[in-house]
């Protein structure tokens, strides 16, 4: 058996929406789905068997953090990262590559890989295609991706195709150095700046490679809404129907309900555990920033709707107490907010199943937008996959945030 | 709250059994008894859902009922709250069903000296140092309505404290406990139950005097002692020498009603707990199981009378880099979750990356070690052995007094530490 097979159990008739079973090694993880991020071999602050109970398929590690500490050493020893970890289900790596760029100020790319300045000690370092791989097959992650030349998503001109050109000649290399195929699934990354025929020529030139999935990267890193939806649209047309699609770095509640109109499968971020660290609890409205004042005698639970363990046990006032000063706090907000991502994936895979999802993206964006219009984006993204949302009646407030999208 | 003593035995101190209506239910628990320290109202690092599902909880037994120590320090904040709030107090916190005992201060963390004036006494909080009144502190417990609360008290005394100090804090604490006796039948919440401060340093007249001031009490003022004033809590407690405190303390305990329960907060050692309870001492904390997991110190000394092989060292030392690549749990045959599904090696890696799952997995071992403890105790007094226990916690097999005292880790993450994973590429 490949160690990963999808299959579309159900497809929208409106929107490019689809639900599926993809099957790994570790566990089968249906799709539409969230993958909450452990970076250092760790989901903050909770237990592999806490995020089992919230019915979590799928994690994803750092390839960067992971290389460093605990290390390639140890965790061939240990077995691979499942093992290390105590995790047993399926796990994402990145190549990190876009951690590097990210993080280090003095990483630079070439031909050869991303050079960089380790961090510890300060000694040149480089990470390339074939040592991206290596750390990824002692890792053992089920999916792993392809290292790529990153650019600033505001980045255009030559540098932008020189940096597609290069993913795709990386890919091979990549390809080529994976040692553990029967095991891991190695997916390609579509780049192409916000340039739509460098876009398409990338997603052809990969779909020529064997490969068992595809990843959309290079996006969500400060281009506008506009651009952002568009280049998401134009990858899943040419992107095959047999094979699930990777959204990288896209974790908010509504473009996640868009992305996946669009066509998407898997998405990852940081961003619900981070914000539990603040004291934000995620809600269909937005977001409880726990540590207004207004909470601090507020006796109901987040959300009375939710099942996870903290709406079953604590209250706003109480975890307004807690929220920033006690450690606890950060778990309890992390597991209703990795409960909340979890659900919504849950809540699209029915509403796929039963052919309602068109309805539920119009319930859910009325929802999420109380007290602010809808953003013309939301409106325009939507529109290209034949949701209307139904007009604001505030047509000022509509011009309002019409402005504030094309000046972002 | 009842207290019964079930079972005094010459050689072995005394099981007990604490019955607390106030919980809602009512829960029984035995004595020695262990309660859990809080802060903020939560077992540090452990959800009220991870707690009883993986470590109160366990092997599908019927779970033991828990004594919630809460300290006003870290909950101070949450007065006003906590009288708009219509359930009970450990409901509020998570634990519907669970009891709880009010505390003045943290043992997890070094009280501050000073701030004791004439008429206040101080509370520090994360805000900083508060002043509280007799008035104030019956407020508070009006809208805690804790289940049981100490007595307001000057016990900012040790073993280095001066005559003077010593005096100054039980004088103190009597003007003190002369208005919180008065108040306490007017209490609207009458299910609350008073501990009794018995303070005086180690000055057996001034100790004396604090007990024949509680004595005086008519019957049915109280329902119980706390001793304090021996150490500033922190890691002091775990370090006190039991030739200086055990002495004062049976002079105490002696003095005091015997059936009355008897409570010492702090995070003093396995040996003096121990010690304390042989002496007659009834209710402990788990502070010093806290206080070893931030300092990356696994609990694994041994308390299995089978048991034979010596253990020089109480801890396992997760900030060693020996245990790197040691894939085994942190201690062998080990019920807990973390023993159990985790190792040396990858605890050691929290450690490193400083990750908040590190002090959570040390926590759920060094609570299920510190649980086993208790329970260990309960029934070798049942079986009049505790000399016996007294004995192996001394020695662990070995021929010398094993140090259980905690030091604060002053490692920091060593920079040379990290995998070799990205340099080995430099040369592909
Ligand atoms: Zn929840
Ligand atoms: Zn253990």
């Amino acid at each position: 058996i490949p160690p990963l097979t999808y299959k579309v159990v159900a497809e929208c008739s409106v929107t490019k929406a689809r639900a599926g079973l993809m099957s790994l090694r570790h566990s089968d993880v249906n799709t539409p789905v969230f993958m909450p991020v452990g970076t250092q071999g760790t989901m903050k602050g909770l237990l592999p068997d806490q995020l089992i109970e919230l019915n979590c398929q799928i994690l994803l590690g750092n390839t960067y953090h992971l290389g460093l500490r605990p290390g390639i050493e140890t965790l061939r020893k240990a077995g691979g990262l499942h093992k290390f970890m105590g995790w047993p289900r399926a796990i994402l790596t990145d190549s990190g590559g876009f951690q590097m760029v990210s993080l280090l100020q003095l990483a630079e790319i070439d031909e050869k890989g991303v050079n960089f300045r380790s961090p510890f000690d300060n000694s040149e370092c480089m990470l390339t295609p074939e040592h991206s791989i290596q750390i990824q097959n002692a890792i053992g992650a089920d999916i792993m991706m392809q290292l790529d030349d990153v650019v600033k998503t505001t980045t255009t001109g030559p540098r932008v195709e020189e940096a597609m050109e290069r993913t795709i000649r990386w890919v091979d290399r990549c390809i080529k150095a994976h040692d553990r195929d029967d095991d891991q699934s190695l997916f390609p990354i579509v780049q192409g700046g916000l340039d739509i025929p460098l876009r398409h020529r990338c997603v052809s030139a990969l779909m020529e490679r064997q490969v068992r999935g595809f990843a959309v990267g290079g996006l969500s890193g400060g281009e506008s809404k506009h651009d952002f939806w568009r280049m998401v649209h134009v990858c899943t047309d040419r992107l095959p129907r047999d094979k699930p699609r990777y959204l990288m770095g896209v974790g908010f509640a509504a473009d996640l309900v868009v992305c996946v109109a669009l066509g998407i499968d898997m998405f990852d971020c940081v961003f619900p555990t981070r914000t539990a660290r603040f004291g934000c609890a995620l809600v269909d409205s937005g977001q409880l920033n726990l540590k207004q004042q207004k909470y601090k005698n507020d006796m109901e639970v987040i959300d009375k709707d939710c099942d996870c363990s903290t709406c079953k046990r604590y209250s706003r006032s109480y975890l307004h107490h807690i929220a920033t000063n006690e450690c606890v706090s950060s778990s309890l907000l992390s597991i209703h907010n990795v409960a909340y991502q979890l659900r919504l994936m849950r809540t699209m895979q029915e509403a796929i199943q039963r052919d309602e999802f068109p309805q539920f993206v119009k319930d859910f964006m009325a929802r999420h937008f109380q007290t602010e219009p809808i953003p013309e984006w939301i409106r325009e993204a939507l529109a290209a996959v034949k949701i209307e949302l139904p007009k604001d009646d505030a047509t000022d407030a509509t011009k309002e945030a019409k402005k504030r999208t094309t000046t972002s | 709250m009842k207290f019964l003593v079930e079972n005094i035995n010459k050689n072995s101190g005394r099981l007990g059994l604490l019955d607390l209506k106030a919980a809602g239910g009512g829960i029984q628990l035995k004595t020695p008894l262990l309660m859990q320290t809080t802060k903020g109202g939560s077992i540090p690092y452990l959800s009220a859902d991870l707690f009883e599902n993986y470590v109160q909880n366990k092997n599908g037994q019927e779970p033991v009922p828990v004594l919630l120590q809460l300290t006003l320090s870290t909950m101070q904040q949450m007065a006003e709250s906590l009288a708009l709030w219509p359930a009970s107090l450990s409901h509020y916190l998570g634990f519907p069903g669970q009891g709880n005992v009010l505390l003045l201060r943290d043992p997890c963390e070094s009280t501050p000296s000073g701030g004791n004036d004439r008429d206040v006494a101080p509370i520090f909080t994360r805000q900083g140092k508060e002043s509280l009144t007799p008035e104030r502190y019956m407020e508070i417990i009006a809208s805690f309505k804790p289940d049981i609360y100490q007595g307001l008290c000057d016990a900012d005394t040790n073993l280095e404290s001066s005559k003077k100090r010593v005096q100054k804090s039980v004088d103190r604490t009597e003007r003190f406990m002369d208005y919180i006796y008065e108040q306490h039948g007017k209490l609207q919440s009458t299910s609350s139950s008073l501990l009794a401060p018995i303070v005086g340093g180690y000055n057996i007249f001034a100790r004396t005097q604090s007990i024949k001031h509680a004595r005086q009490q008519p019957e049915g003022k109280y329902s119980g002692y706390i001793l304090e004033g021996f150490h500033n809590n922190g890691l002091s407690a775990t370090a006190l020498d039991g030739s200086q405190l055990l002495p004062i303390v049976e002079h105490c305990v002696k003095q005091l009603e015997e059936n009355k329960i008897k409570m010492m907060p702090g995070a003093y050692s396995p040996l003096i707990i121990l010690e304390l309870i042989h002496i007659g001492v009834d209710v402990f904390d788990t502070s010093y199981a806290y206080c070893a997991a931030v300092n990356f110190k696994a609990l694994v000394f041994n308390y299995d009378e089978k048991s034979i092989e010596p253990r020089p060292t109480p801890f396992l030392d997760i900030t060693d880099e020996a245990i790197k690549e040691e894939f085994v749990p942190l201690l062998d045959n080990c019920k807990c979750l973390t023993c159990q599904k985790h190792t040396r090696a990858y605890v050691h890696h929290l450690y490193k990356t400083n990750e908040l799952l590190g002090p959570i997995l040390l926590m759920i071992h060094n609570l299920h070690h510190f649980m086993g403890f208790f329970e260990t105790i309960r029934s070798s007094i049942a079986q009049d052995k505790l000399p016996k226990l007294i004995d192996l916690v001394c020695k662990q097999n070995g021929d010398s007094k094993v140090d259980y005292s905690i030091e604060k880790n002053v490692k920091v993450i060593s920079k040379a530490v990290v995998g070799k994973g990205f340099e080995t590429t430099t040369e592909s």
